[in-house]
């Protein structure tokens, strides 16, 4: 069993894109666990989205040896996403470390989630390793970047390691830096075993595997364990770490990271954050563990065309056992049929999801536009929560519509201040407070209604700042607000998943790009097609689209009627794919217009 | 020639007739001076040198064949194309002595042939009216310059007069002129003044096709590429009902979507076709449908021409149409009639109640007035006429739905 003293864990946190991931590669490659042939860019971003995308989804981890001051040293890494919908990620990933590197850009400083995941490593007591990050490019300015971490973070700027996760350079220092400056991990060896499981992923020969950090204590092949907060009790088969291949050991002691297999069937039986504990001789206490991750963003999926619902249940189903981070729940629609509400992280994680449940599983998706919680308190003194408008109970009892509210921290060039305000306004944002990182750049906090920015602010945020715009945001509580159902009539009926809630200040100007969108949608009939924006019985927007003046094919094609008659199948075919309320054949795109606000 | 009065009996009497052992024959000849860039016929153009002889040989020969296979007899005859008076004379006579033949037997009430104006003369028209030819469809087209440019035609307006009258001096009394109307540029004075001469020349028949965007058409890539601009959709709806009304002071009948007709004088071969009646097609790209099977031809001179030769039929596809593809084909063709829908024969045809299976679509169409609806008959009204494909797709589409119609859904079985 490993030396505890020779141990680091940490983890490399960061705003997306800053080179988490690429630092990743180089210190497998520097550390000569991964040959340069083996080697390709963003190694430990396995899965295929990530590759595409050039992003990471799923915190990774690898062990590398590293010797310093002539002794090998264990270093167990675990890369993050950046992207704010993982930060769930983020959090698991700490709770297995002692120390993390917190990479800036050199080129763009500090931004929203280098802040965001700096909070996470100090509420964690980690210690932080500054790292400032593509030294190598021209416009790149460390020692400026480095001022700004102090300014706004109390990060000593002259800690701080400069280097190029592409050219390697600074590498030999930063590793020198780990085994300095991250303490090695506590934890009593002879100890009741006690072991954190931050993560699991299914495996199709051996079951669960189930990613821990051992606190106390060992565990070791042929041990009977307990989950202590699930009660229930395995035999583990094999214990290991990843280097970052999964490599077989005969013990995890206290302190290190790896992963254990059980005999775990799927990963609905291993709750994250659970205990593992040795069930003869259990420990007395569970460790903190996590909370789950919440969902913020909710949509209905409803099978398309060629999809059944049970393909689609058992699409969700498997996906599901792969990732747990998102939720299902059966849902009906007058409009759709018999579909799931689906609850996410945020947008680009039910992006993902939707792209994984397609891909993977070859189903077509007709999605509604996501919205987020609404509580309401109704006039018997309770409370529901609802996931969709169509779940609006009758006006007449409601007394407060509540919306979640987010703390949302925005670092912008102060150039730019202006235009952010008048954006913060539209969105109904509250200015909290202003903080200067640098002369030239600010921290702008505000609290913003969460359904005011989760669907494109970032995009807004974007194209009035020039790109140098970043926002992180933290969900904090539900407020009441002047809320209400809008309803979309076509053809005088009321199409449930069309409905919105919406600010009533907005609900004119949202009702009005929401029928126009709709109008571009739907094809012109034989008949004339109201459209209708309704708060209640009040109608707030109206568009017609008027009928066909004409719509006749003049020739018969001679006697080829053969000819004619597939045109005429072919548009039959054309017919199922569409959504047939009160006659009118709304395509699956237009359940999709009313995702964007379009203001 | 002997007319078969029944043919020219009013309207309703004809309508109400079942089919009889009676059968249509097409003949399609592929050969245009060059290609329209609207048109998707198939018709190569007739380049200098290019021999005739082998395809007229091998279409001739065709004829022959299934004319002896038919069961009923040949009552009209239709020559189309392609531009059939295009053929060299040699060619031409020996196409139309064997159809003379045909005609010859005195069965044949009506004898049409599709041709240009500029692209007949004396010795043409003497071995047509010779085979007994008393119809000719002409592609007149427009009275503009510019609009028969816009279609790249080859005549000019002021061959049409000419050619009509031509056609009249060897006896030819029944003409149809074709016309088009929503060419980009064409306004509606332009239209009804076209419509305006060609009344003038005291036709008996008159089509009005409105020019329709076929995918595979130079016209639809050039309107692709942003080249040619659509006619207004307000637009075309004005120059048809225009040209309803207008033909219909004039004493023209419309009996379908893009047909009108002094009385009596209706395309006794098109209302064939609409009535389901069998028809021998034959030439290259021709269609026909005899004793429930409907037959296509390769449309491919080359082919058609090994096919004939090695085998005596160059059929490309066969296709035994019944049930719910049937009761689809049948209304797709009949509701663009006038006198629409005769329920009775549809169900005696398709074996379908037309009334109980569409009964959602047809009340709701008569309600918003674009169907008339009773016991015996189901009609599109003028409203109705305006948005025919649209009424025709809901209809057609609603047959397959299931626990409607037979049953046996699915279209026409492939035999090959
Ligand atoms: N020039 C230069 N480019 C770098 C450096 N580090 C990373 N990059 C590039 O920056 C981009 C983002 O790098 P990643 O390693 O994927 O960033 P990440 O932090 O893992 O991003 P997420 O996982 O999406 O949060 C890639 O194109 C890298 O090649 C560096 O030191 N110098
Ligand atoms: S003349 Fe008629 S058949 Fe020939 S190309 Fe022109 S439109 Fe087509
Ligand atoms: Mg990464």
């Amino acid at each position: 069993m490993a030396d505890l003293q020779y141990i680091r864990n940490f983890s490399i946190i960061a705003h997306i894109d800053h080179g988490k991931s690429t630092l990743a590669d180089r210190l497998l490659e520097r550390t000569g666990t991964i040959s340069k042939r083996e080697m390709r860019e963003q190694f430990l971003d396995d899965m295929d989205l990530e590759r595409e995308m050039g992003i990471t989804i799923k915190a990774n981890r690898a062990t590398v040896k590293h010797v310093h001051n002539g002794r090998e040293h264990m270093l167990n890494l675990i890369d993050t996403p950046g992207h704010v919908d993982f930060h769930y990620e983020v959090s698991r990933a700490m709770a297995a470390c002692e120390g993390v590197l917190l990479l800036v850009d050199a080129t763009q400083g500090v931004q929203a989630q280098t802040v965001a995941n700096a909070y996470l490593a100090v509420e964690a007591n980690l210690d932080i390793i500054l790292v400032i990050n593509k030294i190598d490019l021209p416009s790149a300015h460390p020692d400026e970047v480095a001022l700004e971490v102090e300014q706004i973070l109390g990060l000593a700027a002259e800690d701080a390691v400069y280097t190029s996760a592409k050219t390697g350079e600074g590498l030999e220092k930063l590793l020198d830096a780990i085994c300095e400056k991250i303490p090695p991990p506590r934890g009593r060896l002879d100890a009741r075993l006690r072991a954190l499981i931050y993560d699991a992923k299914p495996d199709p020969h051996r079951g669960v595997i189930s990613h821990i950090r051992v606190v106390d204590g060992a565990v070791k092949r042929g041990d009977k364990i307990r989950m202590m907060a699930a009660g229930r009790e395995h035999i583990v088969t094999e214990v290991g770490k990843y280097t970052p291949k999964p490599t077989t050991l005969n013990t995890l002691g206290a302190g290190e990271v790896g992963y254990l297999v059980a005999g775990i069937k799927t990963i609905a039986d291993v709750n994250i954050g659970d205990t593992i504990t040795i069930a003869q001789n259990p420990a007395e206490d569970q460790l903190p563990g996590y909370e789950p991750p919440s969902q913020m963003v909710f949509c209905d999926f409803y099978p398309g065309p060629g999809t059944e619902t049970a393909d689609l249940r058992e699409a969700m189903e498997r996906l599901w056992l792969n990732d747990s981070s998102f939720t299902y729940d059966p849902a009906t629609s007058d409009a759709l049929g018999i579909g799931f509400r689906c609850g996410f992280l945020g947008l680009l994680h039910m992006k993902i999801i939707q792209e994984r449940l397609e891909r993977e599983s070859d189903v077509n998706l007709v999605q509604t536009a996501p919205t987020v919680t609404y509580e309401i308190a109704l006039n018997d003194e309770t409370v529901v929560h609802i996931q969709s408008p169509s779940e609006m109970p009758d006006p007449s009892r409601i007394t407060e519509i509540r919306e979640p509210f987010c703390t949302a921290n925005v670092i912008i060039p102060a150039e730019y201040i202006g235009a952010l305000m008048s954006l913060a306004l539209d969105r109904r944002g509250v200015h909290k407070k202003t903080e200067y990182l640098s002369p030239t750049r600010v921290m702008i906090t505000y609290e913003f209604p969460l359904g005011e920015i989760i669907y494109d602010f970032y995009d807004k945020l974007k194209s009035c700042t020039r790109g140098y715009g970043t926002v992180d945001y933290e969900v904090s509580e539900f407020r009441g607000g002047q809320l209400v159902k809008m309803d979309v009539l076509v053809n005088g009926i009321a199409v449930d998943a069309l409905s919105v809630i919406v600010h009533r200040d907005k609900a004119a100007r949202r009702g009005r790009n929401l029928i126009t969108r709709l109008k571009k949608e739907i094809a012109r009939h034989m008949f004339e097609i109201p459209l209708q924006a309704a708060i209640g019985a009040k109608v707030i927007a109206r568009e017609t689209i008027k009928a066909y003046r004409k719509n006749v094919t003049a020739k018969c094609y001679g006697g080829d009627v053969s000819r004619k008659r597939k045109l005429l199948e072919k548009q039959k075919e054309g017919k199922k794919r569409m959504k047939n309320v009160g006659n009118v054949e709304i395509p699956q795109e237009a359940f999709m217009s009313i995702l964007d606000p379009g203001d | 020639m002997v007319r078969d009065d029944a043919d020219q009996l009013p309207v309703e009497a004809a309508w109400w007739r079942d089919t009889a052992s009676t059968c249509g024959l097409y003949v399609h000849v592929p050969f245009c001076e060059t290609k329209c860039g609207y048109c998707d016929f198939y018709s190569v153009p007739l380049l200098e040198g290019r021999e005739t002889g082998p395809l007229v040989r091998c279409v001739v020969s065709e004829l022959r064949s299934r004319k002896r296979s038919a069961s009923g007899a040949i009552r009209t005859i239709f020559v189309g194309g392609g531009t059939p008076t295009l053929l060299p004379l040699g060619d031409l006579r020996c196409l139309f002595d064997a159809l003379g033949e045909v005609a010859s037997g005195g069965e044949v009430s009506e004898f049409t042939v599709e041709a240009n104006p500029a692209t007949i003369d004396d010795a043409k028209l003497s071995v047509l009216t010779g085979a007994g030819v008393d119809r000719l469809s002409m592609g007149a087209q427009s009275w503009s310059v510019d609009e028969l440019a816009q279609l790249e035609r080859l005549h000019s307006p002021d061959d049409i007069a000419p050619g009509v009258l031509m056609a009249r001096r060897h006896g030819i009394r029944r003409i149809n002129l074709d016309l088009i109307f929503g060419i980009p540029g064409q306004t509606l004075a332009s239209w009804s003044n076209s419509l305006d001469r060609t009344i003038a020349l005291c036709v008996d028949h008159i089509s009005c096709y409105g020019l329709t965007y076929e995918a595979g058409t130079r016209l639809t890539a050039q309107m692709g590429a942003g080249r040619v601009t659509r006619c207004d959709e307000e637009l075309e709806a004005d120059m048809y009902t225009h040209a309803i009304d207008r033909l219909a002071a004039a004493g023209y009948e419309q009996y379908e979507i893009s047909n009108f007709a002094r009385l009596g004088e209706r395309c006794a071969h098109n209302v064939a076709y609409w009535r389901n009646d069998p028809y021998i097609g034959v030439g290259p790209s021709a269609a026909g449908y005899l004793n429930g099977e409907r037959y296509k031809n390769v449309a491919d001179i080359g082919r058609y021409v090994a096919g004939i030769e090695e085998r005596g039929e160059a059929v490309l596809t066969r296709e035994r149409v019944s049930g719910v593809a049937l009761a689809g084909e049948t209304i797709m063709m009949q509701l663009r009639q006038m006198e629409g829908l005769n329920v009775g024969r549809f169900t005696r045809q398709t074996g379908i109640d037309a009334l109980s299976a569409l009964a959602p679509e047809l009340s709701r169409f008569s309600e918003s007035g674009l169907l008339t609806v009773d016991r015996e008959r189901i009609a599109l009204t003028r409203a109705g006429f305006l948005v025919a494909d649209g009424i025709i797709s809901e209809l057609y589409a609603a047959l397959g739905e299931s626990g409607r119609g037979d049953g046996s859904a699915g279209g026409g079985r492939a035999i090959r």
